[in-house]
């Protein structure tokens, strides 16, 4: 008797675990319907608001669009609050509700989690009128999947100046399947990797001028040898990689870790895997001379810190930053080690290349559970095009967190006048304002104000390319255990050859590869090529 | 009296000493180590690391970390209150519901006790429980999102059931000749014996909520109604983005915040309660060894 309950027991246990694992699978198969089931729904939606508006425009024809009725509405931002971010979102609603008889109750998503907060605040219809959207926090997929509200038809009547100001190029890269999901900041960045070298150690030493690889490489051997300092003194990967991908011209696609690079710009259809080519062969005995002569250190890929910081003790010498970053690292370094001469080097120089970053880099968008969409695009508007709102926003409080520079009034300074200098409670009003930045109406200097960023920004410009790369869609979802794969043969296998840590360069590139052609490498790289074509095809580039 | 000790017992106890100092001072080091390190000038530990004798004394970490104050403290309130009013009303409620499943009278014990355990074999995932947290029961931004999740788990009333069938039934019986209502007997009977039980769980309660960032992270908006413990992730979390390929795009002035910092914060948040844990610890011994010696 007691048996047969044991084995009932069991018996009914397997059952249920078995319930669980179907029902799992259930679960995502219903979970695609019910994705597709919504973008039907927000079809639907997106002619509702079309009539709505249809009947808005009438009286949006009399005069201003209704704002008789008082809403609060939601919004979100990506990041943390500042310590007197209560106090500008109440200035904020003051003026608000005089002018558009709305208040905003303005939350944060704060770092911790954020991309299962970010993916829960979206998939639960949470009711939020408005949440930051970004290509690296999955806009495309968002918008793909029917998570935000179209917009085209609101634009027009609800944000009239921001429809005119941004320009068409920017609405084009944040258009999903002909719809626009969100409105992108007008704030064109250029992020080229590249790194920040010790100039003065450079000119002490009569080392060669920084212009490719080789003057690096002599740069850094100067510096070892001359200084005996490790001169990546800290993490290393990024200098390397984005080296790596910039000297050769490769085009990632499909994120930052993954392995599928286009071999150039102009031939964006030629997709291949990098760990398979020739140039990263090559690129390995490279690097493997370079670690040996103690460029970096081998624990360089466990190690937690930042080589900049090395520098500031002078024990460094390189640092990767993009362009915007170095000049941040470089003013900062200004301020905290005055006697130290930093000098920069864009990877962009190896190839004159440079892509502008998506417009939907930072944008605003509606999530289609929104209430009130329209009072937050003339919220929006208002905020982008007013600079009472727009400092307000973006600097905080004049007075407490800013003053405008005595010298140049389009400027501001913080901390403002009269701050003395050694107070260090004073922190820059910052928040994640990215969404609805404007460069026309920034009243602080790009790259920390960094004298240099000027002539590189024009040398940016002259060579930019439209990004063609980013916008191609992908969500990985029929080859996610292949992805999940690949990347941890990237980390275990791929890393390691990269910094040159390995005894036999060759032999374990062999083996590499192996074990990414196990791993399902090219399941990825077709999923990948199919999408880019698509993409591609859709765009009209070849 | 002395009792002479053999030599034998002298040299196992002395290598016992040895042994168990060194196991102590194993566990201090790294607590020392982090209120060494929160007292080290910044730049000392980027160039010569984290060291047990800082060779410079600095208070900036501290003074960083206070200079909102009222953020601190309005953390140690939100956390302190939730554990003390969180782990009360879950005893009460656990142990009622451990209560009716172990008692023989009840007809319907096993169907309401297969439907709690069912619960832990599914679930309705992450998703709809937040759907429901915030759509339906409004719970966005309340207090009562980081009490409720907490106050009652499947397997708290498996325990507790358990432990209370182990009370012998003659009890209860003698106690109903008496002319005890059933509501008397838990409290005036059941209850008092089961204390090792009821420590055991409120100490897992106690831990759980004292510990609790998630719940926060989800469902709570305003900075003053952050615990204490959210807030100390926080600061590490967006630590950890900037190390990510996230931080290429974020403004330059980001800064992290240093790692003096961190080690000041860890001081503050665990500093209280290890000075309290001794007062608190001799309860919990006493309260988990009762069962043990009776069997």
């Amino acid at each position: 008797m007691k048996r047969q309950i044991k084995t009932f027991s069991t018996l009914l246990i397997a059952l249920m675990m078995m319930v669980t694992v179907l029902a799992a699978c259930g679960s995502s198969n219903s979970d695609k319907e019910k994705s597709t089931g919504t973008d039907t729904s927000t079809d639907t939606k997106s002619t509702d608001t079309a009539a709505d508006t249809g009947g808005e425009d009438k009286s949006a024809d009399a005069g201003k669009p209704d704002t008789s009725k008082k809403v609060q509405l939601v919004w979100y931002l990506l990041g943390d609050a500042h310590k007197d971010t209560p106090k500008v979102v109440e200035e904020w609603n003051k003026m608000l509700e005089k002018d558009l008889n709305v208040t905003v109750k303005l939350n944060f998503t704060t770092w911790t989690d954020w991309t299962t907060k970010y993916n829960l605040l979206l998939a639960s219809g949470e009711k939020i009128d408005m949440i930051f959207a970004s290509s690296w926090a999955d806009y495309y997929k968002f918008a793909n999947q029917g998570a935000f509200m179209p917009l085209d038809d609101l634009l027009p009547t609800y944000a009239p100046e921001t429809w005119k100001s941004v320009p068409e190029q920017d609405w084009k890269e944040a258009t999903v399947n002909g719809k626009i999901f969100a409105v992108p900041a007008t704030y064109p960045e250029y992020t080229p990797d590249g790194i920040v070298y010790r100039e003065d150690w450079r000119k002490e030493l009569n080392l060669p001028e920084i212009k490719d690889l080789n003057s690096i490489e002599a740069y850094l051997d100067g510096v070892k040898k001359a200084k005996n300092v490790t001169p990546i003194n800290g993490k290393a990967y990024n200098e390397i990689f984005t080296m790596f991908k910039s000297y050769n011209n490769y085009q990632q696609i499909g994120g930052d870790s993954g392995v599928v690079v286009a071999k150039s710009y102009d031939t964006p259809r030629d997709i291949v895997a990098y760990p398979f080519t020739t140039e990263f062969e090559q690129w390995a005995h490279k690097m493997k001379e370079w670690k040996d002569k103690g460029f970096w250190k081998s624990d360089t890929l466990s190690d937690q810190k930042e080589a900049g910081d090395a520098i500031k003790t002078g024990q460094g010498a390189v640092y990767w930053r993009n362009a915007p970053g170095a000049g941040g690292y470089i003013m900062g370094l200004q301020t905290s080690n005055p006697d130290i001469e930093m000098g920069y080097f864009p990877f962009s120089r190896f190839n004159n290349l440079t892509m502008p970053t998506l417009s939907v880099n930072n944008a605003m968008a509606i999530p289609k559970s929104a209430p009130n969409p329209e009072r937050s695009l003339m919220v929006l508007d208002k905020l982008r095009n007013d600079p009472k709102y727009y400092d307000l926003m973006n600097y905080g409080l004049e007075g407490t967190n800013y003053s405008v520079d005595t010298t140049d009034s389009k400027f501001i300074v913080s901390p403002p006048a009269g701050t003395p200098k050694d107070d260090k409670d004073h922190t820059a009003y910052g928040v994640a304002s990215w969404g609805y930045r404007v460069e026309s109406m920034e009243r602080v200097k790009q790259a920390g104000g960094w004298p240099g960023f000027d002539a590189l920004l024009e040398e940016f410009k002259s060579q930019s390319k439209p990004n063609i790369f980013a916008g191609v869609l992908m969500d990985y979802a029929p080859v996610k255990s292949q992805q999940a794969a690949v990347n941890s043969v990237i980390q275990q296998y791929g890393m390691p050859i990269m910094m040159g840590l390995v005894p036999d360069v060759d032999k374990a590139i062999a083996n590499y590869r192996k074990q990414l052609e196990a791993a399902g490498v090219n399941d990825v790289m077709d999923y990948i090529k199919e999408q880019a074509n698509k993409y591609f095809d859709s765009q009209g580039i070849n | 009296m002395k009792i002479k000790m053999e030599k034998t017992t002298i040299v196992f106890n002395a290598i016992g000493y040895v042994i168990i100092t060194i196991l102590a001072v194993l566990c201090l080091l790294p607590f020392l180590l982090i209120v060494s390190g929160s007292f080290t000038p910044e730049m000392e530990i980027v160039a010569q690391g984290f060291k047990l004798i800082p060779k410079q004394f600095s208070l900036d970490a501290y003074s960083a970390a206070f200079s909102s104050p009222k953020q601190i403290l309005d953390g140690y309130k939100v956390t302190v209150l939730i554990t003390l009013i969180g782990t009360m009303l879950g005893l009460f409620l656990t142990s009622m519901a451990g209560f009716v499943l172990s008692r023989k009278e009840f007809k319907y014990k096993d169907k309401l006790a297969f439907f709690i355990y069912f619960t832990t074999l599914f679930s309705g995932g992450l998703i709809p429980w937040y759907i429901m947290m915030v759509k339906y029961l409004d719970l966005k931004d309340s207090y009562l999102a980081l009490l409720l999740p907490g106050l009652l788990s499947a397997w708290n009333i498996i325990l507790m059931k358990n432990f209370m069938k182990s009370i012998p039934e003659s009890i209860t019986e003698s106690a109903k000749i008496d002319g005890a209502g059933e509501f008397t007997i838990y409290l005036k009977l059941i209850l008092p014996l089961s204390t090792p039980g009821l420590a055991t769980i409120g100490l897992f309660m106690a831990l759980g909520y004292w510990n609790e960032w998630f719940l926060a992270n989800l469902f709570i908006t305003t900075e003053s109604k952050f615990p204490l413990q959210f807030l100390l992730y926080k600061i590490l979390a967006s630590a950890a983005v900037l190390k990510t390929n996230v931080a290429g795009n974020l403004s330059p002035d980001f800064q992290p915040p240093a790692e003096t910092l961190k080690m000041a914060a860890a001081v503050i948040a665990t500093g209280p309660i290890i000075f309290l844990y001794p007062f608190v610890q001799r309860f919990f011994v006493k309260g988990l060894t009762i069962g043990a010696v009776k069997g």
